[in-house]
């Protein structure tokens, strides 16, 4: 309750009125859209709504209907409302978050990451800033332990983590996968999962056939580039991201992985979204110091991660044991399959 | 006759103590303004080094210090950890109006604090140095008055004091 208040805070008062009317269950909000001038939009139990000025819900077709005078009409978003809205999130202190709003994002206390769009201002062909903000996208994060379970007993292999890469298009589910896996791996199998493990073993053919299971958990480094990970507030993970997880919060993904390996030694270190030359570099360097590596990249299959430049090699070099392809089939964090180092099915 | 002369006593010491008593305030507020210069270095700090966000860079900053001032921007940082939804530049004038009296700040004096408030938040971190570097100025101008002119005010307040007060003595009796 107290971070669904600390949430519905970060909105001008007038929309966080209606918010706070609507009564929404924070487990199945996944998104709130502000545009100016436009209305409110809401992606809850995957499906989008307009909210109602009255706190109620509408499918948006029927709420243009409304708008014209039959019942309550659309809650829009007034300019003003927003500069308020992004002066809240901000914490009053746009300077502080720079760099976010050069990359188009700013993450809050909670996790939550709030995208940004409006007019960039380029100098020397880099974006220097971005003014005249108008559109701001709230996703809010949502930790759910134990999603891993399911891919847990793959990514082990004679008790050693296998370097792992998650494959998912966006809003699927891999940052909530990969912060489980994370926990996971830092705190140690749970108590009896030897045993489950054994018996899997014996049922299911396509089991890898060392998957042992470490006895205890191993250290994990984290560079959390973005804070979606761990949600550090003031240094301190609000999520949990197991005992023996050190964060490396708001650093570059290329300098937070030399920075870990150099003073943390971490056994495994996980990344989220990957993609410029820099990472790729380094994460080679991760792998080839014997670290071990959970990333994640943007793509629908392996084929996609096939098609980007430095990755193609990496999946050539057979760098990955372990690939899982995440989409939003069944829901987001469908995993559709996981895949060995020569892209063969494991399950 | 006794009794006009413990009246005549009790009068010149009373202004006197008035008198060291207005010569001590003006020492103490040139240390209370002191204190805010200190207190605003802080905040620099935090703001250009460590990119600490207004409510962040102002609780460490009082913390690190005493006084009314540091008081304020506790009280201020609190504030904006609530996330009332009120603009940063209004909770700032409100706390202040509330600690104005223990800082013994002069009107012109708080208009200027009222004034860098305004300013505060706004743009980047080039923008939060010159605003802050502005204020700075202007306070080290107004420690500089009041440092200038310790030694004559404070001497002018006692002897005021004395003098006023025999002159009272004389005249009641």
């Amino acid at each position: 309750m107290e971070k669904q208040d600390r949430l519905l805070r970060i909105f001008a008062e007038r929309i966080r009125k209606v918010l706070e009317a609507a009564e929404l269950d924070f487990e199945s909000l996944q998104e709130i859209r502000l545009r100016a001038g436009r209305p409110l939009l809401i992606l809850y139990g995957n499906r989008e709504y307009l909210l109602l000025e009255n706190g109620r819900l509408e499918e948006p077709g029927r709420g243009r209907l409304r708008e014209n005078g039959t019942g309550s009409p659309v809650c829009a978003v007034r300019p003003e409302e927003l500069k308020e809205t992004l002066e809240y999130i901000g914490n009053h202190s746009l300077y502080a978050f720079e760099e976010e709003i050069r990359q188009g994002f700013i993450t809050i206390q909670g996790g939550h990451r709030i995208g940004l769009a409006g007019k960039t201002v380029v100098d020397g062909g880099e974006v220097r800033t971005m003014k005249y903000i108008s559109f701001l996208n709230v996703r809010l994060a949502h930790q759910v332990r134990g999603c891993a379970d399911p891919v847990m007993p793959y990514l082990y292999e004679d008790g050693r983590v296998l370097q792992t890469l998650i494959v998912s298009p966006p809003r699927c589910g891999k940052t909530t996968l990969l912060r489980d896996m994370i926990r996971q791996i830092s705190d140690g199998p749970k108590a009896g999962a030897g045993k489950r493990q054994a018996e899997a073993e014996g049922s299911g053919p396509s089991r890898p056939p060392r998957a042992v299971l470490p006895p205890r958990g191993v250290t994990v480094g984290i560079v959390d580039e973005r804070s979606e990970l761990a949600a550090c507030y003031q240094g301190i993970p609000q999520n949990d991201v197991g005992f023996r997880t050190d964060v490396l919060d708001c650093c570059p993904k290329a300098k937070g992985m030399m920075m870990l390996i150099r003073t943390m030694a971490p056994d495994v270190i996980a990344v989220d979204e990957i993609g410029s030359r820099e990472d790729l570099e380094a994460m080679e360097y991760v792998m080839n110091c014997g670290c071990r590596l959970l990333a994640t990249v943007h793509g629908n299959s392996l084929a996609d991660v096939e098609q980007k430049p430095v990755l193609r090699e990496m999946v050539e070099n057979q760098m990955f044991e372990r690939y899982v392809i995440l989409s939003g089939r069944q829901g987001a964090g469908t995993i559709e399959e996981i895949r060995g180092k020569g892209g063969e099915l494991c399950g | 006759m006794w009794l006009r002369l413990i009246g005549c006593a009790l009068v010149t010491v009373s202004c006197s103590a008035l008198g060291f008593w207005k010569a001590r305030q003006w020492k103490e507020h040139r240390k209370l303004l002191e204190d805010l210069r200190r207190l605003i270095y802080l905040l620099r700090g935090e703001i250009l080094y460590a990119r600490s966000p207004l409510g962040e860079a102002l609780e460490r900053a009082g913390s690190k210090s005493g006084g009314p001032a540091a008081v304020w921007f506790c009280q201020v940082a609190k504030r904006l950890e609530q996330q009332e939804g009120q603009p940063f530049s209004r909770i700032w004038q409100q706390e202040l109006d509330k600690q104005a009296g223990a800082m013994l700040l002069s009107p012109r004096e708080q208009q200027e604090l009222k004034e860098f408030g305004e300013h505060l938040g706004y743009l980047d971190v080039e923008m939060q140095e010159r605003t802050i570097a502005l204020y700075l100025e202007q306070l080290d101008m107004t420690i500089g008055f009041y440092r200038d002119h310790e030694q004559e005010r404070t001497r002018m307040c006692a002897s005021l004091g004395i003098m006023g007060g025999l002159f009272l003595a004389v005249i009641l009796c």
